[in-house]
């Protein structure tokens, strides 16, 4: 019965493809004939004709890249629009090639700022899985979150990565029992870009966008490449194989699989406490869908299914050992996933702004963990769908998007001997309101209702605009509200390697959050050279925070609703400046202000940086054939929970000190492919005696929850990539 | 290891020399039409072995390419400009390559282009 396969799993259709029409022109509105227009990302495009005109079928969360020889290539999202009226400005370096995208760029024209990481950023950090995309990317921390279960979790705007919502292509994904660990099962190769957007997010994705939204774009059948191999391996022992095929199976129907596994088995301890640095680990996933593309109808139907499994802790300690009784002090985890999902549009020809999307998603997820004598087990079903109906009001400077949607998920825990249900049932509406009256200006409104059966009504509104000041400024501003309930046990999953007691003061309420914020995006053009400057700021305050309070008693974590205040400023400051065609470089600068009242007392949260700098260098020879990456990532010092009611020899500094992060890529590129070399934590800094009391494991000053810092060593990785077209 | 050193600082030395003389031009006249053709054409040629550099110039359709006669021949390099999708002097191109070149450089058996690319519009 428990291993019965729910998988349902629905979510927005991204208002399927539409005929998209433009023109493209030089600075002198003369027509560009041959310019080349392709999606982002993908092989699907077109070039203009002898009037400088286009047409390609394109959906809405689609970039589309134009480019011609001797003009900047120019990047754009399609968003609401049918017709784009694109003018390219001369490359004053007169570069012979112009066909070469540009790795992240601020989409152009959304009204909620956002970043899109294309698939050669994602190859400038071959390793291995989602936690891992974000290397190159300033906008989104990732950190270890403990000594011994090597899980990364990700922070965006200074709060943990639980309060984002992490979707795939509009469906959600990273949620409920596996927000943390969740990361960890999207490998990297099915990934095709990511779009990271800060603040509010749209309230057609739901209520749960508190600080932003993330969401992946995968291979797809009817785009990505005919068969794709990699082989990867690096130093400490762990190697991973990756295959994708797709398969254009007539006009109209097209399947692609996305198949992934990866194998780590050493018992590697370079810190000599004991304990394995990194749990041992082996997974296998796959992802096989099909997809349709009809001139009315689009729809695609796929199957997930995987299977994870890690086994950490003291040396020794291997895959199908019980904690429970094993003599070790044993870290154990293995989670089954699958996941029926679909999508299914109608377009309408004659009328392009008009559509209608359905999205569905069922889905089982199961997780087991051992945590010494500590035991977990977690099953969650889940039942997402989404109605979404697109059309104009008398014109299309006046768009809305109207629907409904069902969120059921039915969780089932038990912890040592405790046991928890809970069944959510949540069925809701939203109307999201587009203006858009000319190139410089968009307004949108959105507001959703949900009726949540054990919390009640849930009202997000939401709003985000834009607006772009003539030449290369651009201002956008957003504000909304967002919702989602906790689940302690595998949020906190660091907490559980340690003595420490898990208290539990009170029935805990769902978590509620306003955000604001907005960025100021300037570009700026010196002699040939062009510069963008970012700034942007976000401010998420709560009204409900499940807080985990691991500084009152060293030897407890206690959860209980906010009584106070919490909240979360984040100041980031971004400069990205060509040097020369072949040269790149990337400079940003975070503040954070993140505090809440723990413990009584307002103070700032543990394991955040207060300052953060991020430094990336990006070479690459012409064609791309040699390409090289440098990133520097300094972390200011952090606050680390309170452990002054420890015996002296185990207490912990108030601050962990600050400490800088190398990350290194050269790749090759070949015909058939290309190959790459690379290291992780370059500098090999490792953090100090990460595991407190590491010779009494199950003595109670045991704690490998307080990690501010690498806890591996350096890593070097190299791989192999061979695809055909 | 000194004696390592000498010796291979001498075989580089020969090597780079011998090299030096085995440098080539020649002239290839495609089938190309537009930008697009130039870039795919200079692209593949820069993953080609041996091949130094290439350019095409889009007004008379021909490759310029630097070669290295010990690693590679002019006919290689023809026969990999018909793989790419374009005729290559007398080598006539290979059809299914070129069915795969964007529609901008695609042309009839005649070679006539599909799509009209006017007179060269960069020169107003």
């Amino acid at each position: 019965m428990k291993n019965i396969l729910f998988l349902f799993y629905i979510l927005p259709l991204s208002l399927a493809a539409q005929l998209i029409t433009g023109t493209v022109q030089d600075n002198e509105n003369e027509p560009l004939v041959g310019a080349s227009v392709t999606i982002v990302g993908t092989t699907t495009g077109t070039t203009t004709d002898i009037h400088g005109q286009f047409e390609l079928n394109a959906s809405p969360e689609d970039s589309l890249q134009i480019s011609f020889v001797g003009f900047q290539t120019k990047v754009l999202a399609v968003a609401n629009r049918q017709k784009l009226d694109i003018q390219l400005q001369p490359d004053t370096e007169l570069e012979a090639v112009t066909v070469e995208s540009s790795a992240t760029f601020i989409d152009e024209l959304q009204p909620i700022h956002s970043e899109v990481i294309t698939e050669k950023e994602l190859l400038k950090a071959a390793c291995c899985n989602l936690s891992e995309s974000f290397e190159t990317n300033a906008s989104v921390d990732v950190s270890f979150t403990d000594a011994v279960t090597g899980t990364k979790m990700i922070r965006m705007l200074g709060l943990d990565g639980k309060y984002t919502l992490i979707n795939r292509e509009n469906m959600p994904l990273v949620r409920g029992l596996t927000s943390r660990a969740g990361l960890n099962l999207v490998p990297g190769t099915w990934i095709q870009s990511i779009d990271v957007g800060k603040g509010a997010g749209s309230v057609v994705n739901g209520f749960e966008s508190m600080t932003g939204q993330i969401n992946l774009e995968y291979k797809k059948p009817e785009t990505a490449e005919k068969l794709y191999l990699n082989a990867y391996a690096n130093s400490f022992g762990r190697t991973e194989l990756n295959a994708n095929a797709t398969v254009q199976l007539n006009d109209k129907w097209s399947t692609g699989i996305l198949a992934h596994t990866d194998y780590f088995a050493a018992d590697r301890d370079k810190n000599n406490d004991g304990f394995m640095d990194l749990p041992k680990a082996r997974q296998i996933n796959v992802l096989n869908r099909y997809k349709y593309m009809g001139d009315r109808v689009r729809s695609q139907i796929g199957l997930h299914v995987l299977k994870d499994q890690k086994a950490g802790g003291q040396l020794g300690f291997d895959f199908g050992d019980d904690t429970s009784t094993s003599d070790l002090y044993g870290y154990s985890s293995e989670t089954t996933r699958a996941e029926l999902f679909g999508k299914f549009g109608l377009l309408f020809p004659e009328a392009p702004y008009k559509g209608w999307g359905l999205l569905y998603s069922l889905s089982y997820q199961k997780q087991t963990s051992g945590f010494g004598r500590r035991s977990y087990i977690g099953e969650e079903k889940t039942l997402y769908t989404n109605l979404i109906h697109q059309n104009i009001l008398g014109n299309s400077f006046h768009q809305y998007k109207l629907g409904g949607s069902l969120l059921v998920d039915l969780y089932d825990e038990q912890f040592a001997d405790s046991l928890f249900a809970r069944n959510e049932i949540v069925p809701g509406g939203f109307f999201e309101y587009t203006y858009l009256p000319n190139d410089q200006f968009t307004l949108v409104l959105g507001s959703r209702l949900d009726f949540h059966n054990l919390y009640g009504i849930y009202h997000s509104p939401r709003i985000h605009t834009k607006y772009a000041f003539g030449k290369g400024t651009t201002l956008r501003a957003a504000a909304g509200k967002g919702y989602r309930t906790s689940n302690i046990i595998p949020e906190n999953n660091q907490t559980l390697v340690s003595s420490r007691r898990l208290v539990v003061e009170e029935s805990l309420q769902p978590e509620e959050s306003w955000n604001l914020g907005g960025s100021l995006v300037q570009e700026v053009t010196i002699g040939s050279k062009r510069l963008n400057l970012t700034a942007d700021y976000f401010y998420t305050i709560f009204e409900n925070q499940v807080i985990t309070d691991m500084d009152q008693n060293p030897q407890e974590v206690r959860f209980y609703n906010l009584d106070g205040k919490s909240y979360a400023s984040s100041l980031q400051l971004e400069a990205d400046y060509k040097v020369t065609p072949r040269l790149s470089t990337k400079a940003a600068y975070k503040l954070y202000d993140v505090k809440a009242t723990i413990n009584d007392q307002l103070q700032p949260l543990p394991f955040v940086a207060k300052n953060r700098f991020f430094w990336n260098w990006s070479y690459s020879s012409k064609y791309d054939i040699w390409q090289a990456d440098l990133t520097l990532q300094w972390y200011g010092k952090k606050r680390l929970p309170d452990t002054s009611e420890k015996p002296e020899a185990f207490q912990q500094q108030d601050y962990a000190p600050d400490f800088t992060n190398i990350n290194a890529q050269v790749s090759r590129a070949f015909r058939w492919g290309n190959v790459y070399i690379g290291s992780e934590n370059l500098l090999d800094f490792r953090q100090d005696n990460p595991i407190i009391d590491p010779e009494n494991p199950f003595g109670e000053n045991f704690d490998g929850s307080l990690v501010w810092g690498p806890v591996a060593g350096r890593v070097i990785y190299f791989g192999v990539r061979y695809k055909i077209d | 290891m000194k004696y390592l050193l000498i010796v291979t600082t001498c075989f580089l030395a020969v090597s780079f020399s011998a090299n030096a003389q085995k440098i080539q031009k020649i002239e290839i006249q495609t089938s190309a039409v537009c930008e697009m053709c130039q870039y795919t054409i200079e692209k593949d040629m820069a993953f080609e072995k041996g091949v130094e550099s290439a350019t095409l110039d889009l007004d008379t359709k021909k490759l310029l390419v630097t070669f290295n006669s010990k690693k590679t021949s002019p006919e290689t390099i023809r026969k990999r400009i018909t793989l790419i999708g374009y005729d290559a002097d007398s080598l006539k191109r290979d059809a299914k390559a070129h069915s795969k070149l964007p529609y901008c450089c695609q042309s009839d058996e005649n070679g006539v282009p599909f799509v009209d690319h006017g007179d060269d519009h960069k020169d107003e």
